[in-house]
């Protein structure tokens, strides 16, 4: 498989707008959250349209709940296919999680026991919500504190088997696998070497807080060195995937984040051949670009 | 998948500090048992919402102090449970509640200082419409002048209010002492977005609220002629009128004009 390769990314938060707009600086590409987009217009979309003429843009989801045992959200689908139709984005993703639950939304990404059952109620609705958008989808690996007794298998069982029923891809957090790992007491590698690599499409790349013995994702730090080096490790294993830094707390200026970037780009650059570093801007999802 | 659903109840029970019972599903380690790492959920959950109102509302936040708009918060994320999927509408009903509920029903104008942070927000990513210009208000046909109707643009709103809230509300912004809450005889305000993206906010006479509020109820031009009768003769009133939509389109209020 030939995977599309966009480069190097960024989180789009409003902190950066301006310098963004202003000086237009190298990023091969933005993530947006599409909630913050999901809204009549004003500024929010403004100042998006603009930094769409420049960037590429994926979107990333994080209230589709897709794990809920509520209905499909179909008033948020149509926001969202709204908002792709604008955006055109090179694709979109959300979390293997449920928010909301007797249309109670927590707006949380909260964990779901990993069973036979649990796969195909989710397997389900991610084919409808592909139907109904008319394009594949990424699916992303949660960072988790707690573990259900019900749980039959390993989370990258669980995230596999969903990827191929349903047909769509894998945005990989790899600073989720390590927290994950951290607080479920196994080997971050062991995760690495379960994921089916035909389905990687992306990486997240964020950093975390310590709470005693448990890691938390916070998104509030520098990318730590353990995650580097996994995140070395994954791109042995997976080849040229494209990457992004997430921040959403304690932002730092735009220069500074794009200063951690560069790590992400020295690191492929040891890892990988320039060949397989070429950007694609060509992709085999289903109704994407 | 009636295991899952009841699983995700119990679930959102705990974050909503309505039961426990979700402890019994979770496994404890020798590091952290059950209910420790159910805690995680539970504060982040709070916390999140906590942020959200704090972001919509920091006027309020700043007038109450800490200890009051925790107060606050503790109270509307139990009354408030968040049914849309996005955190930018979690707090619109924060105005309702400080209305409502003692002890903040106690402190009048908190309400309105609520209700002036809400409107800023719901200005600031209202629908783009377009902007009605005075080409197009010269261009009409005389014709048209009786029947016409005005469309005002989506981020428009007025507030009637009985306090100083928005010297108030502009202090607060500022970050200089607020005066001190007076009541007055009740003042119409009106908050917009104009074409730069930037929210406006000015009073409005007695007259100019009556034109503008039967403009907005889709009224026509000579139902809002005749409401000035109280105010002008009726030689007067046609350019009164007319000052009053010129005005409106300068400030870029208005997004149609139709008859």
């Amino acid at each position: 498989m030939e995977r599309p390769f966009l480069g190097f990314g960024l989180g789009l938060r409003t902190d950066h707008y301006q310098y963004v707009i202003e000086n237009k600086p190298q990023v091969d590409w933005f993530e947006i959250i599409s909630e913050n987009y999901m809204v009549p217009g004003g500024k929010p979309l403004a100042n998006l349209d603009k930094i769409r003429h420049d960037y590429p843009i994926v979107m990333h989801g994080v209230s589709m709940s897709i794990g809920s045992t509520d209905p499909l959200n179909k008033s948020y689908l149509k926001k969202l296919k709204k908002l792709i139709d604008r955006v055109e984005p090179h694709w979109i993703s959300d979390h293997l999680c449920w928010t909301s639950v007797n249309q109670i939304n927590s707006h949380d990404l909260l964990p779901l026991p990993y069973d036979e059952t649990t796969i195909e109620h989710i397997v389900e609705r991610i084919k409808q919500v592909q139907d109904i958008l008319g394009r594949q989808m990424l699916i992303e690996n949660l960072s988790s504190y707690v573990t259900y007794n019900d749980s039959e298998m390993p989370e990258w069982e669980f995230v596999n088997e969903i990827a191929k029923r349903a047909d769509c891809y894998l945005l990989l957090d790899i600073n989720n696998i390590f927290v994950s790992a951290n607080n479920h007491h196994y080997e971050p590698q062991n995760y690495v070497d379960g994921i089916d690599s035909d389905r990687v499409m992306q990486f997240h790349l964020a950093g975390h807080s310590y709470n005693g013995n448990m890691i938390i994702d916070t998104h509030d730090h520098d990318v730590c060195d353990p995650v580097w080096d996994l995140y070395g490790y994954a791109l042995e294993r997976f080849g040229a995937v494209s990457t992004m830094i997430e921040r959403d707390d304690n932002i730092p200026p735009f220069m500074t984040l794009r200063d951690e970037l560069a790590i992400a780009e020295k690191i492929a650059g040891k890892v990988l051949t320039k060949e397989q570093l070429q950007l694609t801007s060509g992709t085999f999802l289903k109704g994407a670009l | 998948m009636s295991n899952l659903h009841e699983l995700q109840h119990r679930f959102m029970d705990y974050l909503l500090a309505k039961s426990t019972a979700v402890v019994n599903d979770i496994q404890s380690t020798p590091v952290l048992d059950a209910k420790d790492r159910l805690d995680i959920y539970a504060s982040a959950y709070k916390l999140r919402l906590k942020e959200a109102i704090t972001t919509d509302y920091d006027k309020l936040a700043s007038y109450l102090g800490d200890e009051q708009f925790d107060q606050l918060m503790e109270q509307y994320i139990v009354q408030y449970p968040s049914h849309t999927d996005s955190l930018r509408y979690f707090s619109v009903n924060l105005p309702e509640l400080v209305r409502d509920e003692s002890p903040f029903n106690e402190v009048k104008e908190l309400y309105e200082i609520a209700s002036i942070e809400r409107a800023f927000a719901n200005s600031f990513d209202a629908k783009d419409l377009p902007f009605t210009t005075i080409t197009e208000l010269a261009s009409l046909p005389a014709t048209a002048w009786g029947a016409l109707q005005f469309k005002v643009q989506d981020s428009l709103q007025l507030l009637n209010l009985r306090y100083n809230s928005f010297p108030i509300w502009k202090a607060l912004s500022d970050e200089i002492t607020p005066p001190k809450a007076e009541m007055a005889e009740p003042t119409e305000w009106v908050l917009w977005r104009r074409s730069n993206l930037v929210s406006h906010y000015r009073v409005l006479s007695k007259e100019e609220s009556v034109l503008i509020r039967l403009a907005i109820n889709g009224e026509s031009f000579s139902v809002m002629c005749e409401s000035l009768l109280d105010y002008y003769s009726e030689e007067e009133i046609p350019m009164k009128a007319v000052g009053y939509l010129q005005s409106w389109i300068q400030e870029e209020m208005l997004s149609g004009l139709s008859y």
